[in-house]
Formats: C-alpha cells, structure tokens, sequence
C-alpha cells in the first residue's frame, strides 16, 4: 500500500466518520416527528414576516408539517388575536408580538407559551440559542418565562441627506444638538425642503422619542414614579417638539412611518429619525440610495443608549400542539433562515449572522448598506428596549408621552403644564397594578 | 310662452352646470384611486402629484399572485349574496308588517344591532360560534352580515310601503286576500324602486364590510375586503397594490348598481300604478 | 284615523302579521342578546393590567362619570354627527334632484355618482391620508397652485373635526341621495303635473309638494346615517387615530382604543354600553318624527 493510497484512506474515513457524525445529529433531531400537522401562524404584514414567509415551501419541506399563514396589518392582527386570546381558542399557534410593547401584559394575561424548556432541549443541534441577541431574550422573559423568540432588531436611526447636507455646508450630525444646528442652516439654506422630521402621530412618537429620552440622560420613571417633569425629561420633551414644531412639515402631528418614509423618498426632507426597518421603503424607487446616509441615532449628553426591539415569534398558551408550533418557531428562528432573511434587508438578532461573509458580501454592494448595518450594530451592542414606560400598561403610557409632544408642537400647552398633565395620568397608570 | 320655453333652457342649463360641478366633485377622488392603481408604489405618493405617467400593469400583476385573488372574491360574494338575501327574505316581509301596524319596535329592534359599535360583538360573536363549530364557515359570516342587511332592508322599505295608498290593500282584502298575499301580489310589484335600493345598499354594506371577517373567518374563508389589508403594513404599504385592489373591489357593487338603476329609473315605480 | 279601523285586525290577521316580522325578530334576538348580555357582564368587572378580573359593580360607570376623556369624547361625536349629517343630507337631496332629473344619463355614469360608498371605507380613509396630506398631498398642492393659501386639513386641531365631515360626506352623501332617489321615484307624477299647471316654481314645488312627500325617506336616511354617524371609526381611526391632540377622539375610537391597545376590556363594554345606549335615544327620537310625518 502506497502511502498516497493510505492518505486517501485515511481520508475517506475521516470523511465517512465526519458524514457519520453529522447524519448521527441529524437523526437525534427529527424534523419529521410532526409530520401530517397544521400549523397556524397569526402574522403581522410586515417585512420581517413577508421576508420569512418567502421560504415557507421550505419549512413545509423539512417538516412535513403544512403551515397556514393568517397576516394582517398590525392593528387588526392584534384585535384578532385579543379576540381569539380571551377566548381561549386554539386556533393560532404562533404569533408575532412585540416585547417591548404587549410583552408584560400578555405575559401576565398568560398567553404566552412558556418557551425556556422547549429551547433547550427540544432544538435541532445547530440552533444555537446562545447565539440570539442576549438584550432581545432579556426583554423577551417575563417571571422567569422566554415568551417569544426574536425575529429581528430594529430601532430608529438617523436617515439624512449627503447632497443637501453639503449644499448647505453642514457636517452629519453626531449629536442631537447639531442636528438642531444643522436643521437650522438647511432651512436658511434651502426653504423648499423639510430639514427634519420624526414620528409625531400621539401613538408614535415614543419609539423615536425614547431613544432621545436615554441619549439625554433622562429616564420615563424614578423611585416608582413618572419622571417626565426632570429637569432631562423636560429638555427630552422640549427638543423632539421644538425640533418637530421648528424645522418639521406641517401636519407633523399626523406623521407614522407611511408619512415619514414618503416624504423622504420624494426629496422633500433633509434628516429623519426614523426605523431602521424603513431603508426598504425609504429607498423604494431607488431616487435616495445615492444621496442617503445613514447613522446611529445622535447622541445626547449621555451618549448613546440607542433604542432595540425586535418582532418576537410566540407559542399560544392556548395552542393544542405547542410542540410543533416551537417546530415552526425554531425553524423561524435559526442561523440559517435569519442568515437568508438577512440578505432581504432584515436585519439578524444574531450576531453571528451579521458577521456572515455572505451577508457581508450584500452589505458591501452598496455603501448605503454599510452604514446601515454600522448603525445597526450600536443598536445591538449597546440597545435597551424601552419604549414608553416600562409598566405592563406600557401601550396606553406611549399615548401620554404622544400627547405631551403633541401639545407642545401645537402650542397648546406650556413645557410646565405638559409634562405635569402627562406625570399625573402616567403616576395613576403606574399605580395601577 | 317663449318666456317660459327661455327659462326651461335656462333650467336645463343650469342642472346640467350642476351635474358637472358635482360630478367632479364625486369623482376624482375616485379617479385618483383608479389612476394610483397604474402607478408604480413609489409614485402614488410621489409630490408634485403625477398626471402624466406611464401606466404600469405590474400592481394588478402583483396582486393576482400574491393574493388567492378570486378565490377571495368567490368567498365575498357568496357572503354577499347570502346576507343580503337573508336581509330581504327577513327584512321585506317584517317592513311590511310593521308599515301595516304601524307598530315600529321590530324595526327599531333589528337596527338595534346597528347601534352598538361592531367591536362589542366580535368576542361574544367568537365564543358563539366557536361552540357551534362555525368558525371560517361561511354561515357563520352569513348570519353575522344579515345583522347588517336587515336593518338597511327594512328602514329602506318603510317609506315605500307607507306611500301605498290603503285603499288597494282593503279593496284586495274584500276580494278575499290574506295578508301575506297582499304582501306579494300587490305590494311587492309597487315598490320596485324601493328593493332596488335595498338590494344595491344590503350588497355594498355586506361586501365592505371588514371587521367580523377578522374574527369569524379564517385563511380559507377570508373575504377580498380583509385580503385589501394585506398590503397595508408597516415599511410595507404598497399604494400601488392596495389601489388595485380598491379598484377591483369597488367595481361588482358599481356594476349591480349600474344595473338595478336601469331598474329603480324606469321600472315598476309606485308613479305609475297611482297616476 | 285611519289606525283605529286597524286596532281592531281580527285575531288572525294579527297572528299573521306577527309572523310576517316573526323571521326578522328572532333573528335579531338570536345574535344579539348573548352579545349585549355579555357586555353588560363585562361592564360590571375591572381586568387589571395584568389580566385580572374582578366583579366592581358600576365601578366601571363612576370612573365614566368623571373621565374627562369621555365627555370630551362624546362632544366630539356630537359635533362630528350634527355637521355631518347636516352636510349629508343637504348636498344627498340636492344630488338626489339633478340626478331625478337627469333622465338620460347612462346608468354607469350614475352609478359613478354615487359611487364613493362603495368604496371600502378603509381605502377611502388611505386615500385621503395621502391627498390631504399637508407636505407631500395633491389637496395643498392644488390650492397652491390656484394662488390659495394650504391648510393643515387633518393635522389642525381646530380643522380636523371638518375635515373629517367633508370627507365622509363625500362618502356618503351619495348615498342618502341613492335613498332619496329611491323616494323620489314612487312619488306620483300627477302631483308635478298639477304643479305645473298652477305654474308654481320649481323651487315652490320642491317645498311645498316634493320636500313634504319626501319627508318620511329623508327621516330614513337620517335614522340610517345616525346609527353609522354617532359610531364613527374607520376614517378616524386611519387619519389621524383620534389625534391631534384627542381633537377627533370619538367615543367608539376612545373605546375601542380602551378596549383593544389598552386591554381594558371592562372600561371598554362601559365606554361601548354608553354609546349604545346613547344611538339608541337618537334613534327613538327620530323614530318617533318618523311616526309623526310618515303616518
């Protein structure tokens, strides 16, 4: 025997060996054992849920479970699914919930499925769990329970203008005070454009207000009580609604993303804070990728606390097949969908994924990308996921801090009485229990 | 005399003056939404508004893939056409009766659904048919759209049968005529216009209707109304698509009532018989 | 007069009229009374915030009573109602008319007069978010371009509440004129003729013969409108969700908010209860207009 013939020998071995090993994970997990099941997946119509349900051929593949899709858009899949919840009705099996937003209060109401176990010992080998972003499972567990698993991180970042910007002689902004500055020179500069705009619909505005919020040192709550009347809390408050009222569009109280994202695209504004999950959109047409920077959002006097939420995946408490439901969840999940859900633009929970040569080789195509994916990871490095208080009454706290800004953009109030009207219904929410 | 001929073409002017202002008026809202459904996403959006462009077929393309389109619309029509037959099957017989009594409770009773939001039913409505076992059946949308028909069918019908004079029912009565055949042989034929409108508005009413599709059906049995929302969403809101579907949506009640107008014009108007 | 000769039906002619509204009541009852019942329950319990649920009596009632929220609520839908539906039925009956007497329009050109009801309402709401929007809508833009100042159309506190009642009257005032033409149609002709032959105006015939013999459709109309009217939503909830401000937070937005992004279910059926029962009055209150001018 030649030693070359040896060498392949050994080779060959190593190779069946390595093939043996794999083939022996693979049968340890059986992606089979609920084969001939439905399951039914309530979605919200976003692009996370339309990039993941591109593959559903896939899952519907692997599994042999067949997967009924029920999407709707955000208000109306949540009434479908308080409805079905309150009645106690197996008919969803997995969900889309937002954390940072429902988290405490479905958690409490018990409708989510308790994941901790199910994530540890019924996962395929390469799901790595460890691998999700740490902040998003944190924001995700309540009592002790893993509630949903992340789909995504998102928060708001800033999108500007590299063309007017240097028009006008003004450097990107870093920090919330130059983009004051900034959005100052634009509208001497220029007066047919809008220099800034953000979130200033009363529901809306705490997802980029919050992140203001913590850059300026401020917090929603101290010592049990609402803290919008601190000397930070009110310079948060007086800054997003100066900015809005001085250097916004008009009608700037209105304006969700829908707005924000077709303003920006039409030419007609400068700077926006606005999500990250909007590149798609505010790029749609393909008129601002040449002309768009991107940035995380700028800091404050604290720096940057940058705000990160994410779309979670849950199992209904009230599903009768929990088990094939985490089937579905972990499929949704894991490296290798996040990794092909990443190269549609969304971008990955795991920072794994984000490091990816492949995912990296679509960053680099364009540079628009890779200032996008550099904000994204201050968001994930750095993120909290605070968005409005963190009480279990957290969607209807978001409508008071909404208010506050919107009665100051509207002159309607003094920063005084604003804040202090907002502190008194915020206290009675937080004394609720 | 050739005063009066001058005013008459004065009039006539005039109306048609009307008709064009409130023509515009009406319609290039509407207009708009059709024209959108040609644009490209980006553009229905786009400022200053685009009159000239080029029209693109790709939302309709888009929608037929994306969506079980017209097995959608095969589902809404059939709740349609359930509901607003119920609607009239229930809804003539009781307008009739109480038009004859002059006892309005039932009215009032029936649109009493009609008073309270739509969110109040959506739980209890649930749990009801949940226990039958009617969710994602077609009954089950049925039954909770008549809630909706019957109402309209009945307050619409009232006038028209107030207006028959009573002389015709009592005459028929000596002739021997229960009630129930005075309903169908005599006053039925009278009040044409009146089921025209019944019908045209039942059918609009039920088709457009959203909110207990959220809840009653599931993916199977979702009406084309709730596959509209599909393509509202966040970072996602395709104008172009959604027009598209608006646009189509929009067209099986204009068409019934281009139809039934013909109807409610010129047809079996009370007019005719009292004249 | 009349009525007397028909207080005393016989027997069976009554048992045969009960079974003619038979169908339509015991269907109603069959789909709402476990709804209502239901609600009521509901009412009459607290859900913390953290689900729970506790029997709080007419706890729920008293926190009604001094929800600054509610009252302000319930003047918005009363504004919101008495413009509207003064917009609606005025600019329905005037299209009613020219369409009356517009004889040889094709039936599609009619159809596309009273054609914006029939688009789902969550479009139209859409549609005009866009057109009125105050930067980027054609609204702004065609008043500007016509030398008019813009207007902040849906993002004005104080503009709001008209905006909304032009939009859904632009919605449905075709639609009261689809019931007035309905009416219009089974007037007989004899009485024009007459009119004619006295050569009263036209506009006296409208108001001496015409409006007269109408009235019992337009209370129709009215009643149809106010029930839809005093529960607005879909254009609200999809402009402006309330705001600016609560400038258009109407009672069903409020309660549906409550009910829905808050999870306080008990608060909700209250806040839903009231409404309720307020449609109700109005509804009694024209139904009892409706029995003066109709029998």
């Amino acid at each position: 025997m030649s030693k070359n013939a040896l060498a392949t020998r050994v080779a060959v071995t190593a190779v069946a060996l390595g093939a043996i090993t794999t083939a022996a994970s693979a049968a340890d997990f059986d992606w089979k054992k609920f084969q001939g099941k439905t399951v039914t997946f309530l979605a919200n119509n976003n692009p996370v849920s339309a990039a993941l349900l591109t593959y559903k051929a896939d899952f519907e593949k692997l599994t042999g479970i067949t997967l009924k899709v029920d999407g709707y858009q955000e208000q109306q899949m949540r009434q479908r699914l308080v409805t079905v919840m309150n009645a106690h009705s197996d008919e969803v099996d997995v969900f889309m919930s937002l954390p940072s937003r429902e988290g405490e209060q479905f958690a409490a109401a018990g409708w989510y499925g308790d994941l901790s176990a199910m994530s540890k010992s019924e996962a395929a080998a390469d799901y790595d769990l460890a691998g999700l972003s740490r902040a998003l499972l944190k924001a995700a567990t309540f009592n002790g329970k893993l509630t949903s698993m992340p789909m995504n991180i998102e928060g708001p970042i800033l999108y500007y203008r590299t063309d007017i910007l240097k028009k006008c002689g003004v450097e990107p902004p870093k920090t919330i005070k130059e983009v004051e500055a900034a959005a100052e020179k634009i509208k001497a500069c220029d007066s047919a454009i809008t220099p800034f705009v953000s979130r200033g619909l009363k529901p809306a505005v705490a997802y980029t207000f919050s992140n203001m919020l913590h850059n300026i040192g401020g917090s929603y709550m101290a010592d049990g009580k609402s803290n919008l009347c601190s000397p930070k809390g009110k310079e948060a408050l007086d800054t997003y609604s100066r900015l809005l009222r001085d250097y916004g569009p008009p009608g700037v109280v209105n304006y969700s993303f829908q707005q924000i994202s077709a303003l920006y695209r039409t030419g007609r504004a400068a700077m926006s804070f606005e999500s990250s999950n909007e590149l798609r959109t505010m790029m749609e047409g393909g008129e601002r990728l040449k002309d768009t920077g991107l940035a995380p959002f700028p800091a404050g006097e604290a720096g940057q606390v940058p705000t990160a939420i994410g779309w979670g995946m849950a199992v209904s408490a009230f599903s009768k097949q929990p088990d094939a439901a985490w089937y579905f969840v972990q499929w949704a999940t894991s490296p290798d969908i996040q990794k092909r859900m990443a190269v549609q633009g969304i971008a990955p929970p795991r920072p794994a994924v984000a490091n990816d040569p492949e995912y990296r080789k679509w960053i680099d195509e364009q540079p628009v990308r890779q200032q996008w994916q550099a904000a994204l990871d201050v968001l994930a490095s750095r993120g909290s996921s605070e968005v409005g208080y963190p009480i279990a009454a957290n969607p209807e706290s978001r409508d008071f801090i909404g208010q506050a800004v919107q009665d100051l953009i509207l002159k309607q109030k003094t920063l005084d009485q604003a804040c202090a009207d907002a502190d008194k219904g915020l206290d009675a929410l937080i004394a609720q229990k | 005399m050739n005063s009066t001929l001058l005013s008459e073409t004065l009039i006539r002017r005039l109306n048609t003056a009307q008709l064009v202002l409130a023509g515009i008026l009406i319609m290039s809202p509407t207009a708009w939404m059709v024209l959108s459904s040609f644009k490209p996403s980006f553009e229905v959006t786009a400022y200053p508004p685009t009159l000239v462009f080029s029209p693109t077929l790709e939302n309709y393309v888009e929608l037929m893939q994306t969506t079980p389109f017209f097995s959608y619309a095969v589902n809404s029509l059939v709740v349609t056409l359930g509901s607003a037959g119920l609607g009239l099957l229930f809804g003539i017989p009781a307008a009739f009766a109480v038009s004859w009594t002059r006892i309005s409770w039932p009215a009032v009773l029936a649109l009493a659904a009609r008073m309270a939001p739509g969110t109040l039913f959506l739980l209890p409505w649930y749990v009801m048919f949940r226990q039958v076992g009617m969710i994602g059946s077609y009954t089950a949308l049925i039954l909770s759209h008549a809630v909706i028909t019957l109402p309209i069918v009945i307050w619409v019908l009232l006038p028209s049968f107030d207006n028959i004079p009573r002389s015709i029912f009592e005459a028929a009565q000596v002739d021997g005529c229960s009630i129930t055949r005075v309903l169908w042989k005599i006053a039925l034929p009278l009040v044409g216009s009146g089921i025209a409108v019944a019908a045209i508005l039942s059918f609009v009413f039920s088709w457009n209707y959203f909110l207990f599709a959220l809840v009653l059906s599931n993916g199977d049995s979702k009406t084309l109304i709730a596959a509209a929302f599909n393509f509202v969403g966040e970072g996602s809101t395709q104008w172009g698509a959604l027009m598209a579907a608006a646009t189509l949506i929009a067209l099986p009640p204009l068409v019934l009532a281009a139809i039934v107008q013909r109807w409610l014009v010129s047809g079996l108007t009370l007019g005719a018989v009292k004249g | 007069m009349t009525y007397a000769a028909y207080a005393v039906t016989p027997d069976r002619q009554r048992a045969e009229l009960a079974t003619l509204s038979a169908p339509a009541v015991l269907f109603t009852l069959a789909m709402i009374a476990f709804p209502v019942v239901y609600t009521v329950w509901l009412g009459f319990h607290t859900f913390s915030s953290t689900g729970r649920q506790s029997f709080s009596g007419v706890g729920n009632y008293s926190r009604l009573v001094a929800d600054h929220e509610f009252w302000h609520g319930l003047w918005v839908t009363l504004a919101l109602y008495v413009l509207s539906l003064a917009l609606q039925l005025v600019l329905g009956i005037w299209l009613a008319l020219l369409l009356f007497h517009a004889k040889r329009l094709p039936g599609i050109v009619r159809s596309l007069f009273i054609s914006p009801f029939m688009m789902p309402p969550v479009v139209a709401g859409l549609m005009w978010l866009v057109i009125l929007d105050p930067s980027i809508g054609a609204a702004n833009y065609l008043l500007t371009r016509v030398g008019l100042p813009p207007s902040d159309w849906l993002a004005s506190p104080l503009w709001v509440i008209p905006t909304i009642a032009m939009i859904d009257t632009w919605q449905w005032a075709p639609y009261v004129a689809l019931i007035v033409l309905g009416g219009l149609q089974s007037l007989p002709p004899s009485v024009y003729e007459a009119a004619q032959i006295d050569g009263a105006s036209p506009l006296t015939t409208f108001r001496r013969i015409t409006l007269p013999l109408l009235l019992p459709t337009i209370v129709t109309a009215t009643i149809l409108r106010s029930v839809d009217l005093l529960r607005f939503f879909d254009i609200i909830y999809i402009t402006t969700q309330g705001g600016p401000g609560n400038a258009s937070n109407t009672l069903n937005i409020y309660g549906f908010r409550v009910g829905f992004e808050f999870f306080n279910i008990g608060y909700a059926s209250a806040l839903m209860l009231t409404l309720t029962a307020i449609v109700f009055g109005v509804v009694l209150a024209f139904n009892r207009l409706r029995g003066a001018v109709a029998w």
